[in-house]
């Protein structure tokens, strides 16, 4: 009876996956296959390819902008990941209340996230803007500055960073306001009857029942800041003197403005590497700790 | 000692929160009601001559966009369904079902989204082609009807549930199916409306697979059409910014709608 | 749920419907054209297909707008890779080496001979810059060249005359900082520090003025680190570093709505900035000089691919009309843009075009001074790259001029090497 069970439980979970295995498997699997191949060539993607063995792997290992581009991708995920989800955590707590205008501060918050990235750029190339930018006008009544942000080299990064966590923030809220749906009043209050403080409600009671939406957000955003580049192709592109020259805006340039698609693909393929590392690392730990209720 | 003002403290950390996040709505609504010389200054001009309400319709007229914005709406909506039903049943599988390869199988589903798209653009687009979808609306439309994303998000969710009541439905005799349709979605609706709210934002929003996989004007999509006002040598910011608005309006409505969600299901789910 | 369901199977039973394609039929053999123009410049577009499909029976022309810069050649690429491609692309000159590449560019050389197309009407710094390796891989699209840029307000109040076309190098400097005023935030001159070619061409025109060249005369070895390359990025150098006289542009194009705004004296820059300038009363000149006055040139081209030698003929017949000095001289005057063709100047129209656009006949003459191209070799892009980084570290007080030109004179001698 129990191995019928189980036999048709093999049967139906791969019925429940099919559709959406068939469908990733046709349009992120072969793509991804095809990547690989195109990392062993040496490939124009106009002219007849050329198979190559490792060499461009070969020639990462010695490539001085490529080693800065690793480490800059690194530096700014390990910025990134814990700023956005844990201030979205803390704001995601403020919004989660029944009070006057919750509506509009929701509203607010969601509003970067759909707004184009050209927009965005546009927005932060004037307000850090090291002349004329409202920011170290500002800075400058508080006796601070005048920085170069984006024009500084030793700035730049962690613009960037300032302005990716101000426009994802929302994404990471609206995951963390379904999570705490799922967080009863009744045990928020039996907490607080047990004479537990806001903190300790937090740490015990709210965090625990969050955390399977925590792992979630750790593991999507360090996948999406491995690979940032829309925010940096609208602003410094690269610069200055390759300050925010990330893995992905490096293999785009070798791609597309020095027709190197092998090399490109080979640089995606360590960056795969790594984003497989960091993700199997996050979900191994996370199933140890995350609590799933019940 | 008791906050002694009459409204919460919440709102003296909101309100500038809020106020930052409105910056770039703030920014689009003032370029789109400039005049041309006026977008072409730096600083910009904050106080404009007047309110130049002529640039949306000269927006809404330099393209089709009727016909942008019913392309989008058909792509949009066809990959929220899409995504709401194809990823509730992996999600649900990935969550509560023990099946072979299950653990293999979900990493490699999470293992497409690590390669770039700059690099899989180029066989997606053969592939889209071999199905000879190029140039028209189903090639937007089926790479997108199923994300990794999805599926994760509705996964962590699912595993929330007090699994209790799934096991008495199935004691009723319920199917797995009907388990999750009747039991697990039903309890679900935070989540889902996080789905669909994300889908709709990223496949409205999309710019380059469209760019490359339609040729043609009446395929195009709303981004596409935004597109062109930002041309080789010169840029249109004040139609740019009155076309972007525009194009904002439906995800706000969406999410203003999906809020609901939110807020509503804080009361319902006494279940637990 | 169901609902949603059956919205997506409508949507797609909808969407499968409307199909294009572009074969011919009864007769009419159809030409596709992607281009990257937007407002005046793609109405100017959509007209011309137009005339052009009045006239030509046979033959119907489509034009689509295809996106800007960087996503465009990367909608070209995909497409060429899919074999998708239009029969006519409109491609900027830092691609044509590459792009030339592809066996389904069309090689013109025998075209171009034809009757009535008069190539050596065309500038010659149009012609160097769509010949590859003894090819010829597209028809001039759009020229442009530099010239400084000044506002007539700012010179005045400053009490200093204005720019003439004998101005020197130290002529320039001394008025860049006449013209600066941190306190109001003004600044002389402004130059794109951002690495990319917009920092390098305006670089490469000081250069040869200097006497000094890119790259060797058969394109082995970098030459930009001579004695020449040095002064003038010991120029630049000083002015920024020194004089404090530059505002220095992070590639965001700041310097146009900076200049409209009465911030910057002037500008090293082209026709396509003017109608960014209504609120300023400017004046052009030719480039301040040393040994000459040179300045650089930057051709755009369309280029033809081949979908059959039926359609590769209509394509060619437009291509031939479209750049044609009558047509030409239409599209100059529609849009401001600069004559294709010197033979445009000679035409009836040719005063209405400079009368609509004022500035821009100190242009077309100063298209005489672009004796110079940069090197139309495939790997172009990463020589002027090393360019890029070695003149924003100069700019911005990060190196010294010679030991950062001899550094991305390395660099480029490796990429060189290694060829394609």
């Amino acid at each position: 009876m129990i191995s019928r069970a189980a036999r048709s439980e093999h049967v139906s979970g791969w019925l429940f996956v099919a559709p959406a295995a068939l469908l990733i498997g046709i349009f992120g699997i072969l793509p991804i296959g095809w990547a690989a191949l195109l990392s062993f060539q040496n490939n124009d993607l106009l002219t007849t390819p050329t198979w190559v063995g490792t060499q461009n792997y070969h020639t990462l290992v010695n490539d001085p902008v490529f080693r800065q581009s690793v480490n800059h991708t690194i530096v700014y995920t390990l910025l990134f990941v814990p700023l956005s989800v844990g201030g979205s955590l803390a704001l995601a707590m403020l919004l989660n209340a029944r009070i006057r205008f919750s509506r509009f501060y929701r509203t607010a918050v969601f509003i970067p996230v759909a707004t184009s990235t050209v927009a965005t750029g546009l927005i932060f190339n004037w307000l850090l803007e090291p002349t004329y930018g409202v920011a170290n006008y500002m800075l400058g009544k508080v006796h601070l500055g005048p920085y170069g942000f984006f024009q500084d080299p030793d700035q730049a990064l962690y613009s960037i960073v300032a302005m990716t966590v101000w426009g994802w923030l929302g994404f990471d809220v609206i995951v963390y306001l379904a999570a705490l749906q799922g967080v009863p009043e009744s045990l928020v209050e039996a907490a607080r009857l047990d004479g537990a403080g806001r903190w300790a409600t937090f740490r015990h009671v709210v965090f625990p029942l969050v955390s399977p939406a925590t792992l979630f957000l750790i593991v999507w955003s360090t996948i999406n800041a491995l690979q940032v580049f829309d925010e940096i192709y609208v602003t410094t592109r690269g610069g200055p003197l390759h300050a925010t020259t990330v893995m992905v805006y490096y293999l785009y340039s070798q791609a597309f403005e020095f027709f190197h698609a092998g090399y490109a693909a080979a640089i995606a393929e360590v960056l795969f590497a790594i984003t497989l590392v960091f993700s199997l690392l996050q979900l191994w730990l996370g199933n140890r700790r995350v609590h799933y209720g019940s | 000692m008791r906050w002694p003002l009459p409204f919460s403290p919440r709102h003296l950390a909101l309100m500038p929160i809020a106020a930052l996040m409105l910056l770039p709505l703030g920014w689009m609504l003032l370029t789109s009601i400039q005049t041309l010389p006026e977008s072409r200054h730096f600083p910009p001009v904050l106080i404009p001559s007047g309110f130049h309400w002529q640039n949306y319709p000269d927006a809404w007229n330099a393209a089709p966009f009727g016909r942008f914005f019913a392309n989008s709406m058909i792509v949009t909506l066809s990959a929220v369904a899409g995504n709401l039903v194809f990823c509730s049943l992996a999600g649900y599988a990935f969550a509560r079902m023990r099946f072979f390869g299950r653990d293999v199988l979900f990493v490699a589903l999470l293992a497409t989204l690590m390669v770039p798209f700059q690099v899989t653009m180029i066989p997606t687009f053969l592939i889209v082609q071999k199905m000879g979808l190029v140039n028209s609306l189903p090639a937007l439309i089926v790479p997108n009807l199923v994300t990794p994303f999805g599926i994760f998000l509705l996964r962590q969710f699912f595993r929330t549930l007090p699994i209790e009541l799934e096991e008495a439905a199935r004691m009723d005799g319920c199917s797995r199916l009907g388990v999750l349709v009747r039991v697990v979605l039903p309890l679900s609706m935070p989540a889902l409306a996080t789905l669909a709210i994300v889908t709709f934002l990223w496949t409205w929003n999309d710019f380059l697979w469209p760019l490359i996989v339609i040729t043609s004007t009446n395929q195009s999509t709303v981004q596409l059409g935004l597109a062109q006002f930002q041309g080789a040598h010169q840029t249109n910011w004040t139609l740019l910014m009155a076309g972007n608005v525009m194009a904002l309006a439906p995800m706000l409505l969406v999410f203003i709608i999906g809020q609901r969600w939110f807020v509503q299901s804080l009361a319902s789910t006494g279940l637990k | 749920m169901r609902r949603l369901f059956l919205i997506a199977a409508t949507a797609l039973l909808v969407a499968s419907a409307g199909c294009g394609g572009s074969s011919s039929s009864n007769g009419v053999v159809n030409v596709t054209v992607w281009h990257g123009y937007e407002d005046i410049e793609g109405k100017a577009m959509t007209s011309a297909a137009a005339r052009f499909n009045a006239t030509h029976p046979k033959i119907h022309v489509t034009v689509t707008n295809y996106g800007n810069a960087d996503y465009a050649l990367q909608k070209v690429l995909t497409a060429i890779r899919g074999g998708a491609y239009p029969d006519i692309a409109y491609l900027y000159g830092s691609w044509a080496a590459n792009i030339a590449r592809s066996p389904t560019a069309v090689d013109l050389s025998s075209r171009i001979k034809e009757p009535g197309v008069n190539w050596n009407d065309f500038w010659p710094a149009e012609r160097q810059a769509v010949q590859v390796g003894g090819k010829v891989i597209g028809m001039p699209a759009l020229v442009d060249n530099l010239a400084l840029v000044y506002n007539k307000k700012l010179f005045d109040q400053a009490g200093i005359p204005y720019p003439t076309a004998n101005w020197t190098w130290d002529d320039f400097r001394a008025a860049a900082q006449k013209l600066t005023d941190p306190s109001a935030k003004q600044f002389g001159w402004a130059y794109v520090a951002d690495g990319s070619e917009d920092t390098v061409w305006r670089f490469d025109a000081l250069l040869w003025q200097a006497g000094g060249d890119i790259l060797n005369s058969d394109n082995t070895k970098a030459e930009f680190n001579s004695p020449a390359g040095v002064q003038a990025a010991t120029l630049l150098q000083q002015m920024a570093t020194v004089d404090h006289s530059v505002y220095l542009d992070n590639g965001n194009d700041n310097y146009a709505n900076l200049f409209n705004s009465g911030k910057i004296g002037m500008l090293f820059t082209g026709p396509w900035d003017l109608s960014s300038f209504p609120d300023v009363d400017y004046g052009v000149q030719v480039l301040p000089g040393l040994t000459n006055h040179q300045t650089i040139s930057g051709p755009d081209q369309w280029v033809l691919f081949n979908n059959g030698s039926q359609r590769t003929q209509a394509a060619w017949t437009f291509l031939k009309w479209f750049t044609s000095p009558q047509q030409a001289l239409i599209w100059s005057t529609q849009t401001g843009d600069l004559p294709i063709r010197a033979s445009e100047t000679q035409l009836p129209g040719y005063d209405a075009y400079v009368k609509k656009y004022p500035g821009v006949s100190v242009f077309v003459q100063n298209e005489a001074n672009a004796l110079k191209a940069r090197p139309v070799i495939a790997n172009y892009n990463e020589v002027s790259q090393a360019m890029g980084q070695a003149i924003e570290a100069v700019l911005l007080g990060k190196g010294q001029p010679q030991q950062e030109l001899d550094q991305a004179a390395d660099q480029a001698d490796q990429t060189l090497a290694t060829g394609q």
